[in-house]
């Protein structure tokens, strides 16, 4: 038999572990977002994690602004995400369409969603505070099995950005929009041959990608809080999870997001906290090094 | 541009930044904004030599100075060594550093290379305030708080005589400027231009992409490092808060106020821009509001900057002469 110590130091591994699996699940939601629209229009978004908080504030605002009864995250969502798809698809209409045709854009595009990001990071600090927020639970509750415990938000917050993902891999595949958005990625001259808007895709993958932040933004927000700051942190590793798994490859993204996931709330157990974002960059470091096309990437 | 112009520039830029204290050399204040001025005109030039000129898109230069500044408070205070030794040593320090950082960089293309040194800035604040930092006598959550400032000679150089300080930086300040400007003007400079235009031909002219990039994380990160430490003297507090983006931001303006690429911009954006940031003071909290729509704005309207702007109205001009003629 187990001893009463090593049964705990059980419970407590598998707690970790549900709490891994749930942000991995998040993070695999970020990270295809960003695959595809770094894989698609090369324009690498520094603002990414301000839109991850953008999605969080703006459920925020539904709920405790104007003051939305609660019981209706499915209404919440059916509000923000064309919110956000017209905030993405806005901003890469006004801001980086105009840039595309300058010589050495991809940099100048970077040092503008860069600004971007301070723009939207000091933005929320105004209108919100510095103190964070918090998103009220999904679904209260827990369900016991033996004597272990999951709570259902846990469970709620894995299977819906799972259910995004597939959604998501679905759309691409047997979707018009989908299929144009692969071709343009695959050959964006070609795409133009056969009389693909390259343009209304670019903002279309652009604004998808917005869409699927922001959801992870209103899932991730329940478990832990709306940090105006917090934006930089989560482009970083929503970064790392994408350049991990191999940019462009969907598959090595959800692989990369699991084991991140896993990491970062192993690391947290064990250390504390704080040592996460060092974890996660000596892990970048180590990939970029040993393997830089990454997990399942196919390389340049 | 030519080195004749960039000397001029610079000459002008500080030949004006050194006549102001006989105007308002009384005004504490002003005094403390024109130190400032000085200081971000070098760390600003450096960046602009990683991202303008080299092509490295590195988002590390506040790292380096953080760095640098800590590294010459921890040597001033927890080993008493005096300062004027310990701002190079400092700068060595982080000339080693930027070597490090460089090196995973080296093979990586744009955005990679722009994760990693961000990453560097993003990991360095937990490091600082964590424990690794206060065993290494950062001061942890609170700083360094009793650095000592600069004494030559039995002088002492602080901002409680803020003239003879003010000049003491603008000599350092200058300095740095024109290595950086020699720097570029030089067979290396033209070597890092090549290798940003066009890679493969410059390889083929036996340019070593790797030597010369590794040159310039050196160089930029030892003078970031050196003005580092010399803000750190000079101020006499430390704290990471300085890693938060305002300071990132503010830097980001004013190359692109100067001009991305082109060299001596840096140095006029800085000036510009540090005294315009005190106009918008009384905006308070929106202040970094603004700044963060500002670096949008100039990047989407004015992609060269002052420098960009005014060269291409001296060439218009040029050219309509040479016509009539």
């Amino acid at each position: 038999m187990l001893s009463e110590d090593t049964i705990l130091l059980l419970y407590e591994i598998t707690d970790v572990i549900i709490a891994g699996l749930s942000t991995g699940s998040v993070y695999a939601l970020m990270a295809v977002g960003m695959t595809l629209v770094y894989g698609v229009t090369k324009a690498f978004n520094f603002a990414y994690g301000d839109f991850f908080n953008m999605g969080g504030y703006f459920a925020w605002i539904l709920i405790f602004g104007l003051g939305l009864q609660f019981g209706g995250y499915l209404v919440i969502l059916i509000i923000v995400m064309p919110l956000m798809f017209a905030v993405g698809y806005g901003l890469e209409k006004l801001m980086i369409a105009p840039l595309r045709k300058r010589e050495d854009w991809e940099n100048k595009v970077m040092m503008l969603t860069l600004g971007l990001a301070l723009f939207l990071t000091s933005l929320y600090t105004v209108v919100f505070g510095v103190r964070m927020k918090s998103l009220p639970p999904m679904l209260e509750g827990t369900l016991e099995v033996g004597q272990l415990v999951f709570a259902y938000q846990d469970i709620m917050i894995f299977f819906m950005s799972l259910g995004g993902i597939l959604l998501f891999g679905w759309m691409l595949n047997n979707t018009r929009i989908g299929m144009a958005v692969k071709a343009v990625a695959q050959n964006p001259v070609g795409a133009k041959i056969v009389g693909i808007p390259k343009e209304r895709i670019f903002a279309s993958t652009f604004a998808i990608s917005t869409v699927m932040v922001g959801f992870g933004g209103i899932l991730l927000s329940q478990k832990w809080f709306i940090n105006p700051m917090s934006g930089g942190t989560i482009m970083i590793k929503a970064w790392v999870v994408t350049a991990f798994g191999g940019m462009g490859s969907i598959r090595g993204g959800l692989y990369a997001a699991f084991i991140i996931g896993m990491m970062e709330a192993f690391v947290g157990w064990i250390f504390g906290m704080s040592y996460g974002i060092i974890a996660l960059f000596v892990l970048l470091l180590a990939t970029l090094t040993l393997r830089p096309q990454g997990l399942m990437g196919k390389g340049e | 541009m030519r080195l004749k112009h960039m000397a001029i520039i610079i000459g002008v830029a500080y030949g004006f930044m050194a006549v102001l204290p006989l105007f308002v050399g009384d005004v504490r204040f002003v005094m403390n904004i024109l130190v400032m001025c000085l200081i971000w005109a070098v760390v600003a030039s450096c960046w602009d030599v990683m991202m303008g000129f080299a092509g490295i898109f590195s988002f590390g230069q506040v790292a380096f100075f953080v760095m640098g500044a800590y590294c010459s408070g921890i040597l001033a205070i927890d080993y008493h060594i005096t300062p004027v030794l310990a701002i190079p040593i400092a700068g060595l320090f982080t000339a080693g550093m930027g070597v490090l950082v460089g090196l995973p960089c080296l093979k990586l293309a744009g955005p990679y290379v722009a994760l990693v040194t961000f990453g560097v800035h993003m990991a360095l604040q937990p490091t600082l305030r964590g424990e690794i930092g206060i065993a290494l006598g950062s001061g942890g959550s609170v700083g360094l708080l009793t650095i000592p400032p600069i004494r030559i000679l039995g002088y002492t150089f602080s901002s409680a005589n803020i003239v003879p300080t003010f000049y003491l930086t603008l000599l350092v300040s200058l300095t740095c400027v024109l290595i950086i400007m020699f720097a570029i003007k030089s067979y290396w400079g033209t070597a890092f231009l090549a290798l940003k235009d066009s890679k493969d031909f410059a390889m083929s002219l036996g340019i070593s992409a790797f030597k010369y990039k590794l040159m310039v994380f050196a160089l930029t990160s030892f003078l970031t490092g050196i003005i580092g430490a010399y803000y750190g003297h000079f101020y006499g507090v430390l704290s990471f808060r300085m890693l938060d983006m305002d300071l990132f931001s503010i830097l980001m303006v004013m190359m692109l106020v100067g001009g991305l690429g082109h060299f001596p911009g840096a140095v006029v954006g800085a000036f510009l821009v540090v005294a315009g940031s005190e106009f918008m003071a009384p905006l308070g909290a929106y202040r970094a509001v603004a700044m963060g729509a500002l670096v949008v704005i100039l990047v989407l309207a004015l992609p060269n900057g002052i420098m960009g702007f005014f060269q291409k109205r001296l060439a218009g001009e040029l050219m309509q002469k040479c016509v009539k003629n």
